[in-house]
This record gives C-alpha cells, sequence and structure tokens, in this order.
C-alpha cells in the first residue's frame, strides 16, 4: 500500500498554497501523476475560480472539436505503407518462384528450376528496400540516427518473412529439402548485405543475380542437370558461406556504424 | 453510460476517445484537467496562458488519440497527458518571450515541512526527500523541470528565464549534491 | 513518473559554434561545389543567400550529414564529421528539409511525421503528441490524416517542415522552406522560425531575398562554394547603395555585395 497525501495537503497544492515547501509539491505531484483517487480528491477540492477556467476551457473546446476533424483511428500495421512501396518486387519474386515450379512440373526433363532460382528470388526486393531510386525519401532516411545497418537488418528480414513462405510453398511442391533451398537463399542474401557494403546494395544485388544466373543456371540448363553446389553434399558449404558473409557485414557495419555515407545506403 | 464510463481507467478511457467518443472524451477532461490545471499554475503565474496551454493539450489529445491509445501505457497514470501540456507550456512562453517574458511563478521561500505534509507519496523515499529538501532552491528548480516534469535542457532555459548553459551547471551542481548527500 | 537525467544531457557545451565548418570542401558529382568555407553559426535564424550554383544545396546536404565533405573540417554540436565518427548523437539534434521533399504517397501526414520520428529515435510515448504539436505549429492540424498524394505543393511543404521540427532539432536545416506558401502562409511561417530560432540555429536557404530580410536574424551570402559576406540582416541593408539593383534596401544590399566580390574575384 502506498501512502497518499493528506487529503488537506492535495488542496492546498490545487489552491496554489505558497506555503507548502517545494520538496512536498514535488513528491505530491509524482505522486498525483499515477494515481486516480488522489487527481479525484483534487478534482472535488479546486476553487471556484479555477473551475470558472476548467468550464472556460472545456467550451473553448467544445468549439473547436465540432468544426474539427474527429479523431482517426490507428490500425496496427502503421508502416506498411513501405511494404506497400515494395510490393511490386514481392510479388516480381512470387511470380518467378511459381513460374520456376510449374516449368518444372510440366518439364521433368529439365533440372530443378526451382533449385536454381531460388537463391536469387529475394535479391529483387531486398535491392529496392534499400535503393535510393526506389525509396523516396531516402535523401531524409540518410540523415536519420536509425539507419544503417539496424534499419537494414529489419527490412531486410521483412523481405525474407514475406518471400520464404512462398518459396516453401513452391519447394513443397516440387518435393525438394528444404535445406536446399532455403541455405543458397539465405547465403545470397548475407552475400548482398556483405558485398552492399562496398557496391551499395542495390548494385550488390544485380551484380550477384548475373554472376548466378551466367555462372549457374546458364551452364545447368545446357547440360541438362543441377551443379554440384545445388546437392545435398554442399549443404555445409552453405551453411558456412552464410555464418560467414554475415560476420563479414557485422564487421564492416561495427567499424564504421554510423558513417553518413555508408556505401549501404547507396 | 456515465455510470459505465466512472469504472474504466484513463487508458481505457483514452481507447474509447480513439474511436470518436465524445462521452469518453469528457469523462477525461473532467477527471484530468484539474490536476493538469493546478500543475499549470504552479509553473506559470499567467490565467490566459494556462487557459490556452489546456485547450491546446485537450484538443492535442482528442486529435492524436488514435496514435496516443497505442503508444501510451495503460492504466490510470497519465504521465503523457503531462508531457503534450509541458511542450505546450513552452511553446507559449517561446510565443511570449519575443514580446515581453511570462511572469514565472516566484520561487517559493523555503519553509519547514509542516507535520501532515510528511506524509509522502511513493517513489520519493525520505533519504531523497531530505537531500532534495537540503538543496538550494535555484538547483532544485532545475531538478524539477529536467527530471519531474521531463523537459529538456533548452526547455528549462525557456521555462526559467536562464541561460541553457546556466541550466546545465546547475543541473550538475544537484547531480553532485544530491549523491553526496545520499552516499 | 520521474525521468533519470543523463550526465550527457547536463554537460557542459564545449563548443562555441552550433555549426562549424573551416575549408569545407564538398563535391556535388566531379565539381567542387563547396570549396574552402569557413563558417560559423549560432542560435538563431540565418539566412543562406546566394545566386544559383553557388552551392547553398550542397552545403545544407553537407550540413545534414547526406554527402561526406571531401575535405576540410564539418563540426556540429560539437561533434565532428568529417571522420568515420558515430554520427547518431548529432543526428538527434538534427532536423532537415530537402530541397526535393521526398516522401510515401500513401502515409497520411501524421503517418509520415511518425515514422520520422521513430527514424529519429524519440521515446515511443512521447512521439503521438509530439507528432500533432509539430502538425500545429506548420498549420497542417486540418489535414493530419490526410493521404500525402491528396495534398497540395504548399501543404507539401508545410509537410516537410513539420517532419523537420518534430524532434526539436537543435539545428534546423530547411533549404527553400517557402517555396509553394501563400503569402499568408509565408508571414505565418516566418513566425514559426523566429520562434525555433529562439533556441535553436536555423539556416533556411532561399532565393527570396524578401524572405531573408524579414525571418532572419544573419545573413550569410556564398558565390562559388565560398563564403562572400556573413553579417546580420541590418548590416546587409547597410551595404546597398542607390545605384544597385533590387526593389529593397536588401536586395539593393545583396546585389552591391555579390558585385564586389566578383570584382575582387576577377581582378
Amino acid at each position: 500500500m502506498t501512502t497518499h497525501p493528506t487529503p488537506t495537503l492535495i488542496s492546498r497544492y490545487a489552491s496554489g498554497d505558497a506555503g507548502v515547501d517545494e520538496t512536498t509539491i514535488w513528491a505530491v505531484e509524482a505522486h498525483l501523476e499515477s494515481c486516480a483517487a488522489c487527481r479525484t480528491v483534487l478534482t472535488d477540492a479546486v476553487d471556484p475560480g479555477t473551475r470558472d477556467l476548467l468550464d472556460r476551457v472545456a467550451d473553448g473546446i467544445a468549439t473547436a472539436i465540432a468544426t474539427g476533424p474527429p479523431p482517426v483511428r490507428r490500425t496496427r500495421l502503421r508502416r506498411t505503407g513501405v511494404a506497400a512501396r515494395i510490393l511490386p518486387w514481392l510479388v516480381t519474386a512470387t511470380g518467378l518462384m511459381l513460374a520456376a515450379a510449374l516449368f518444372e512440373w510440366t518439364f521433368d526433363s529439365l533440372p530443378s528450376l526451382v533449385l536454381l532460382v531460388a537463391p536469387v528470388a529475394p535479391l529483387l526486393p531486398v535491392a529496392a528496400v534499400w535503393s535510393r531510386r526506389v525509396d523516396p525519401a531516402w535523401e531524409l532516411t540518410a540523415t536519420m540516427p536509425r539507419t544503417g545497418l539496424p534499419l537494414l537488418m529489419r527490412r531486410t528480414l521483412g523481405v525474407l518473412t514475406a518471400v520464404i513462405p512462398v518459396l516453401a510453398v513452391t519447394g513443397w511442391f516440387t518435393g525438394h529439402s528444404p535445406g536446399l533451398w532455403l541455405l543458397p537463399v539465405l547465403g545470397f542474401t548475407a552475400g548482398t548485405l556483405a558485398l552492399g557494403t562496398v557496391l551499395g546494395v542495390d548494385r550488390a544485388a544485380v551484380a550477384l543475380a548475373i554472376a548466378w544466373c551466367a555462372g549457374v543456371v546458364a551452364p545447368s540448363l545446357a547440360d541438362g542437370r543441377l551443379p554440384a553446389i545445388l546437392t545435398d553434399s554442399s549443404l555445409p558449404g552453405w551453411a558456412l558461406t552464410t555464418v560467414a558473409l554475415t560476420a563479414v557485414v557485422l564487421v564492416r557495419t561495427r567499424r564504421r556504424p554510423h558513417q553518413p555515407h555508408q556505401n549501404l545506403m547507396h | 453510460m456515465k455510470r459505465s464510463l466512472d469504472g474504466l481507467d484513463e487508458g481505457e478511457l483514452l481507447r474509447r476517445v480513439a474511436r470518436g467518443d465524445r462521452l469518453a472524451f469528457d469523462a477525461l477532461y473532467r477527471r484530468t484537467a484539474p490536476w493538469l490545471t493546478a500543475r499549470l499554475r504552479r509553473r506559470c503565474a499567467d490565467e490566459d496562458v494556462v487557459a490556452e496551454v489546456l485547450q491546446e493539450t485537450y484538443l492535442a489529445v482528442w486529435r492524436s488519440a488514435g496514435s496516443q491509445a497505442q503508444s501510451s501505457t495503460s492504466g490510470s497514470a497519465v504521465g503523457w497527458l503531462w508531457t503534450i501540456a509541458a511542450h505546450r507550456l513552452i511553446d507559449a512562453f517561446r510565443h511570449r518571450a519575443r514580446r515581453e517574458r511570462v511572469p514565472p511563478v516566484q520561487t517559493f521561500e523555503t519553509v519547514a515541512p509542516a507535520a501532515e505534509d510528511e506524509a509522502l507519496a511513493d517513489g520519493m523515499d525520505a533519504n531523497l526527500e531530505r537531500a532534495l529538501h537540503a538543496l538550494p532552491a535555484e538547483l532544485r528548480q532545475v531538478l524539477r523541470a529536467m527530471v519531474l516534469d521531463g523537459l529538456t535542457a533548452r526547455e528549462t532555459a525557456l521555462l526559467l528565464g536562464m541561460p541553457e548553459g546556466t541550466v546545465k551547471t546547475r543541473a550538475r551542481r544537484a547531480r553532485i549534491a544530491l549523491r553526496e548527500a545520499l552516499s | 513518473m520521474m525521468r533519470t537525467v543523463s550526465v550527457a544531457e547536463t554537460a557542459p557545451s564545449t563548443y562555441p559554434w552550433v555549426v562549424h565548418t573551416e575549408k569545407l570542401q564538398v563535391r556535388a558529382g566531379r565539381h567542387l561545389a563547396v570549396n574552402e568555407l569557413d563558417l560559423r553559426l549560432g542560435t538563431g535564424v540565418h539566412g543562406l543567400l546566394g545566386p544559383n550554383g553557388a552551392g547553398k544545396t550542397t552545403l545544407m546536404r553537407a550540413l545534414a550529414t547526406v554527402l561526406k565533405p571531401a575535405g576540410g573540417r564539418l563540426t556540429l554540436l560539437g561533434g565532428e564529421v568529417t571522420g568515420d565518427a558515430d554520427l547518431r548523437a548529432v543526428r538527434r539534434g538534427l532536423g532537415y528539409l530537402p530541397q526535393h521533399f521526398g516522401f510515401y504517397p500513401r502515409f497520411t501526414v501524421r503517418e509520415f511525421v511518425e515514422y520520422i520520428a521513430w527514424l529519429k529515435e524519440m521515446p515511443k510515448a512521447a512521439i503521438p503528441g509530439a507528432v500533432q504539436r509539430a502538425v500545429d505549429r506548420v498549420g497542417l492540424t486540418d489535414r493530419a490524416d490526410s493521404r500525402m498524394k491528396t495534398l497540395s505543393g504548399g501543404m507539401l511543404r508545410r509537410a516537410g517542415i513539420a517532419q523537420a521540427i518534430v524532434n526539436d532539432p537543435a539545428v534546423l536545416l530547411l533549404d527553400e522552406p517557402t517555396v509553394g506558401l501563400d503569402p499568408e502562409q509565408r508571414l505565418d511561417f516566418r513566425e514559426l522560425l523566429r520562434e525555433i530560432g529562439l533556441d535553436s540555429c536555423v539556416l533556411v536557404s532561399t532565393h527570396l531575398v524578401e524572405d531573408v530580410a524579414v525571418a532572419c536574424s544573419d545573413v550569410v551570402l556564398i558565390s562559388e562554394g565560398r563564403l562572400v559576406w556573413q553579417g546580420t540582416t541590418g548590416q546587409l541593408t547597410e551595404q546597398g547603395g542607390a545605384g544597385d539593383a533590387g526593389d529593397s534596401a536588401t536586395e539593393r544590399g545583396y546585389s552591391s555585395l555579390l558585385r564586389a566580390y566578383r570584382g575582387r574575384v576577377s581582378a
């Protein structure tokens, strides 16, 4: 049970009695802020002058409310606008994966397109969340304290949360082991961020996507079979690469935590 | 309807205000405005300024209730309401500072606490209270603005009408004095 | 609810100037748009004047920590911006309205300013009140919950000012803030500037000499990336003679100073 100030003290406080010493006022104020019961005591103790003032202000408020807009209820999803902006890119990535699954299902003579395309599927939306060309408020964002790695990580995780379920569905549909698409996806995302500290995230994403298509996708389509790096035996390699690249990102950004012109931003 | 509102805490009232409930808003005003007025009056002697700040504060509550209801803690604590009012009060001081100084409330002569005043609130133990009491008035005034009212050094400077450097110096001296008194 | 006052908050300000540049060089593309600029700004409203291409926007972007200086020193609120320094603390005290204010069209004004307040790392509980106050101060109260794509040019500019002032910045940088404002809004805006300038350092870049004459206490005149002249608004009006171009004493002072500077450079 907390100690409440006496009603007399509260009423002396409310009436502006100069005889109450300052330390006591301090204590009373700190208490009133959190105690509804004592605020009620105070409400009953106000002098007629204050009552007048309160009624006058209430009238003023009523007039202003009558002419102004009502409160607008907010939805929980406050920053959906940012998500909406990259929606086209997410849709593209999803479409790509679905098309790959369809192809794989139709032409079973081809190597698994789902596995070939999966690693680069999240790269487009990742590039989009961190591109000055796509983000209209880029210039402002660049001047904010909450910029750099934490914000990039947040947005990247957002993209992954949106893309991974699609991959899971297509992966399940075509019957591949989850590790074979999940680990390359994580590896490529980490790689984009790592390379992004040098080139800028959007350029890094495009560069990696092109490299993967030219170096792996095209040859394996020509050969008609999956490359060795997309078989079960290469899983430890993917896991190690992902961990190493994540470490690179953390180290590089730790060394220059909020550098103004971090390449991450460009 | 009024009956049902009486049982609600301020946090719940705010959530109703966010849905555009005028009755809930009026109930919130009836319950908190006397307290807010008393507190503002202890910081500003000008009745018109107090009325203006009060009106702006509650209009701000009405208009931003949708966001406010999400971020304010629930329950009956109304610190968020004071934060809004304090900033509006500083704005009023800013407004007038360019023309004429608003007469700030005079710093009270320190008087010894009467016996009945000694029953004190939670969050202030007897040691801290004694230490505060021993502080020179000008240090306590700065501490009150920054710690109790949650103002920044710049805002405190405007409220008390002194340079920001003085505010910082006094806050440092107050901190040292308190630390010594409490150890 | 008692607040903890941090040691940093009450530390004495060891810097004499809020904004201080020494031989600052900033590139815009390959071109050195700010060239060895020395500038010292304290509390107050400072007008940044100069002909087109003088480097006003580049200077603003460097002060806002968007562009990295190519040389020299830049100190904001006592923190060095030039090196690999941690800019977080400095950035919390900044407000910036870019010349081209990019925004999210589907956001309402309130949502956008709240988002910026979050990016500025303001305490979560303080954000709704601070946003409402910023919106009220720029006179957008009635449009606070309108989507930004439905606003007129002048309203967007005011929304831009609202996001810049939401954190009560100690350094406020406004690049062409009066573009699109009608005469009445311009008057309100000047009043707001004067109030903010009581306890903050405000730098307003503008091509309207008249804005400076009325709203600013000091004038900074730059040309070709260098400081041409710095002084009070009153001193600026004294610079002009009857023979100088311009419709007002301020404009005549402006053109007289620029002419004299060009004479010195070409000589």
